[in-house]
C-alpha cells in the first residue's frame, strides 16, 4: 500500500557545497541517499514529492560538515497482510516461485498455487495447469495476496498466495508471444 | 411492528449463538463464582429486542441490574456493532420529552420514571439495537468463522516451514530468498548445504516430520468436525438470516429524530394515551414494571361513574313500577364510594350488591310501606335534580338521608335481619330486590369479616348523623 508521508533526515552537507546552490545540493543529495531504501517501519521510499523545510545548520566540530535538518514529503510503499499486489515472476523453482512488486519480494511457495498447478522443468521452468491454459514463468504478471511479511530493519520480504478466488495470473508473455 | 419480529429473533438467535458464554468481568474482580455472569448478554440483548430506544438507567432498573455492569456489557455491544448508543446531557425536561415519546410507543413494558425535577443537566445515555448493523455483523461473523475454518483446511495462509533432513534445522518460507541455489531446483540448508523439504511433505522421512504428519491429520479432522458442527448448529441462525435477507430493515434513526417522529405520531393517534401514561406513570412502583392494578382501577372508576349517571336516569323514566330503590341504590353506591373505592363496582355493576345494600334495604323496604311514600319521593328526586346539577352537593345529601334512615328505622342491627322475611310476605312485587336479597345472604355468611368491618363503620356513622338528620328533615319538609 502507498502512503504519502511527511519525514525528517539530519542530512550532513560537506563544506564544499556551501554557496549559492546550497539548498538545491541539499536536495538532490536527499533524494539520492533516500529514495529507493527500505525502514522497517515505513517501508519502502519509492519518490521525494517535495522538501517542506531545512532547518538551521549545525557545524560538527572537526570535520566542518554541517548537519541540517530537513522535512520532506515522500511516497512509500509497504506491503500488508492480507493485501492484494500484482507482481512480475522473477524465478520458477520446484519450491514455488519469487515475483517483486516494485522493490518488494515475494515468494510463492508451492503449496500455495492451486494444486492443478504442476511444476514443469522445460527449458524455462513454469508451473502449468492439467489443460495447459495457464502458465507461470519467469517475466509472467501474476496476482497474489500477502499472507505474511517479515519486516527486517532494511528488508521487507513477503509470502503470497494465489490460491484463492480472482488470484493468479493475469498476463501471460508466453502466450503473447 | 410486525417487520420487527423476524429481526428480533435474528437478535435473539444470535445472543444464543454468540454471545451465550460471555462474561462481563470487571478488571477487578478475582473472585469467579459469585461474578459469573455469563448469560446476561443473552438477557440484556433480549431486552432490548421489546424495546427501541431506552435509556440506560432505566433498562438496568427493568433487568434488576447494576448500572454499571450493564453500561459494560452495552459498551461490548457496541464495539460489536450490535447497539447504537447515543449520550447527551439533558436536564429533566430532555427526560419528560423522552418519556412522553416513550409513552407513545405503547409498547407497554417501557419502564419509566419520572426524571428528578432538578434543573441540573444530567448526562443520560441511550441505546438502541441497530437492526441493519446487526444484520451484517451476524453475516460477516458467519462468512469468517467459516472462511477461516475452510482456509485451515486447505492449509491456506499457512507459512510454510522447510527442514532439512540431514542437520533438523528448521526454516520458513520467509527465509527463501537466503535459500534458493542458483545450481538446481531446491532450496539448501544455510548449515550443511542439503536440500530442504517442505514439512508436510509425506516423504518427510526422519521420525519427528512423520509426528508431525499425524498431528496435522488429526488437526485436519477436528477443523473438518467443527466446520460440520458449526454449519448444523448455526442453521437455525442462518435460515433466519435467509429469511429477513429481503425484508425491510426497521430503522430507528437517531435519538433525536426516533423522539420527534414518535411524539408527532402520539400527537396524531390521540394525547390522550401519552397525558395517561404519564398521570400513571406518577403512580409507578419504583422497579419500573408497570402495576396493572392501577391503571384499572382508573378504568373502574370512569366506569363507576357513568353507572351511577345511567342509573340516576333510569328511574325518571320508569318511576312508575320501580319507585324507591333505585336512587336508594345510588345513594348506597355513592355512600360507598366515599367510603370504600374497591367496592364501588362491586355494588353497581353487578347486582349481587354486597353486604352492605343487604343491611340497608331491609330497612328502606319498611320505610316505604310505613312512612309517607310521597314524601320521600319528592325528596328523592328533587335531590336527583339538583345532582345532575351538582352532584357533589347531593350526594352528600343523599348520604345523609341514607343514614337518616338508617338511624330512624335500625334500632337494632337484629331489626335489619329480621327484615327481609317480612318484605318477601309482604311485597312480592320488587324482583330485583328478592335477587338481591337471596344473593345477600349467601353472600353474607362467607364474607364474615369484610361484612363485619363494614357494619362497625356504619354503626360508627350512625350518632353523629343522627343528629345532622332532624335538621335534614326539617329542612326538607318545610
Amino acid at each position: 500500500m502507498f502512503f504519502h508521508i511527511t519525514l525528517e533526515r539530519n542530512m550532513q552537507l560537506h563544506p564544499r557545497h556551501f554557496g549559492p546552490h546550497l539548498r538545491d545540493k541539499l536536495v538532490a543529495k536527499l533524494m539520492k541517499d533516500v529514495e529507493g531504501t527500505c525502514s522497517g517501519r515505513h517501508g519502502f521510499v519509492v519518490a521525494i514529492t517535495s522538501v517542506e523545510d531545512i532547518g538551521k545548520g549545525l557545524i560538527r566540530e572537526g570535520t566542518g560538515f554541517v548537519t541540517f535538518p530537513v522535512k520532506y514529503q515522500c511516497v512509500v510503499f509497504r506491503p500488508f497482510k492480507g493485501e492484494i499486489l500484482e507482481a512480475v515472476v522473477t524465478m520458477v523453482n520446484k519450491m514455488g516461485f519469487f515475483a517483486e512488486a516494485g522493490p518488494v519480494q515475494i515468494f510463492v511457495s508451492n503449496h500455495l498455487i492451486p494444486d492443478d498447478m504442476e511444476f514443469q522443468s522445460e527449458d524455462v521452468s513454469n508451473y502449468t495447469t492439467s489443460d495447459g491454459s495457464v502458465k507461470i514463468q519467469k517475466d509472467s504478471e501474476v496476482r497474489l495476496k500477502i499472507i505474511g511479511t517479515r519486516v527486517d530493519a532494511t528488508e521487507i520480504f513477503s509470502i503470497g498466495t494465489i490460491k484463492d478466488d480472482f488470484l493468479g495470473v493475469i498476463n501471460d508473455p508466453g502466450a503473447a508471444s | 411492528m410486525s417487520s420487527f419480529e423476524p429481526f428480533n429473533r435474528l437478535v435473539r438467535l444470535a445472543a444464543r449463538a454468540f454471545y451465550d458464554d460471555i462474561t462481563m468481568k470487571g478488571d477487578n474482580q478475582p473472585k469467579t463464582g459469585r461474578g459469573d455472569n455469563r448469560g446476561m448478554t443473552v438477557v440484556v440483548l433480549d431486552a432490548l429486542t421489546r424495546r427501541q430506544w431506552v435509556r440506560e438507567e432505566d433498562l438496568a432498573k427493568a433487568l434488576k441490574l447494576h448500572s454499571k455492569q450493564l453500561r459494560r456489557t452495552l459498551r461490548f455491544f457496541e464495539e460489536e456493532k450490535l447497539v447504537t448508543r447515543e449520550h447527551r446531557k439533558e436536564t429533566a425536561k430532555g427526560v419528560k420529552i423522552y418519556n412522553a415519546a416513550v409513552a407513545a410507543t405503547a409498547d407497554g413494558q417501557q419502564p419509566v420514571k419520572e426524571g428528578d425535577e432538578k434543573n441540573k443537566m444530567h448526562t443520560h445515555s441511550y441505546c438502541c439495537l441497530d437492526y441493519a448493523q446487526i444484520h451484517d455483523v451476524v453475516r460477516y461473523r458467519l462468512h469468517r468463522m467459516k472462511k477461516k475454518l475452510k482456509d485451515e483446511l486447505d492449509s491456506r495462509n499457512t507459512i510454510q516451514q522447510y527442514i532439512c533432513p540431514n542437520c533438523g534445522r528448521r526454516y520458513s518460507a520467509f527465509d527463501a530468498l537466503q535459500l534458493v541455489s542458483m545450481t538446481d531446483e531446491y532450496f539448501h540448508c544455510e548449515g550443511c548445504n542439503g536440500e530442504l523439504i517442505a514439512e508436510s511433505d509425506k516423504l518427510a522421512a526422519d521420525e519427528m516430520g512423520d509426528g508431525d504428519d499425524n498431528a496435522r491429520r488429526r488437526r485436519r479432522e477436528k477443523l473438518k468436525d467443527m466446520l460440520q458442527k458449526m454449519e448444523e448448529q448455526l442453521k437455525p441462525l442462518m435460515l433466519q438470516l435467509a429469511r429477513v435477507k429481503d425484508l425491510a430493515v426497521p430503522e430507528f434513526g437517531g435519538l433525536l429524530a426516533w423522539e420527534a417522529r414518535v411524539h408527532a405520531a402520539a400527537r396524531v393517534t390521540g394525547d390522550s394515551n401519552a397525558s395517561d401514561f404519564s398521570k400513571s406513570s406518577q403512580g409507578q412502583g419504583y422497579g419500573g414494571t408497570p402495576m396493572p392494578f392501577l391503571g384499572e382501577t382508573r378504568v373502574e372508576v370512569a366506569l363507576s361513574g357513568m353507572d351511577v349517571k345511567e342509573e340516576g336516569t333510569e328511574p325518571d323514566t320508569k318511576s312508575a313500577n320501580v319507585k324507591v330503590l333505585p336512587p336508594w341504590m345510588i345513594k348506597k353506591g355513592m355512600v360507598l364510594t366515599k367510603e370504600q373505592r374497591g367496592e364501588v363496582k362491586h355494588d353497581m355493576k353487578s347486582d349481587q350488591s354486597s353486604y352492605a345494600i343487604d343491611e340497608k334495604k331491609p330497612g328502606v323496604e319498611k320505610e316505604d310501606e310505613k312512612n309517607l311514600q310521597d314524601e320521600y319521593f319528592k325528596a328523592y328526586y328533587a335531590a336527583l335534580a339538583k345532582r345532575q346539577e351538582e352532584q357533589e352537593a347531593t350526594s352528600r345529601r343523599l348520604r345523609e338521608e341514607a343514614e337518616k334512615y338508617k338511624a330512624s328505622t335500625s334500632d337494632l342491627s337484629n331489626g335489619i335481619f329480621e327484615a327481609p322475611y317480612d318484605r318477601q310476605v309482604g311485597m312480592k312485587s320488587k324482583r330485583a330486590d328478592d335477587e338481591n336479597d337471596d344473593v345477600d345472604w349467601e353472600e353474607a355468611v362467607p364474607t364474615g369479616n369484610t361484612g363485619e368491618t363494614f357494619k362497625l363503620a356504619d354503626l360508627n356513622a350512625q350518632p353523629e348523623a343522627s343528629g345532622d338528620d332532624e335538621d335534614d328533615i326539617d329542612w326538607e319538609e318545610g
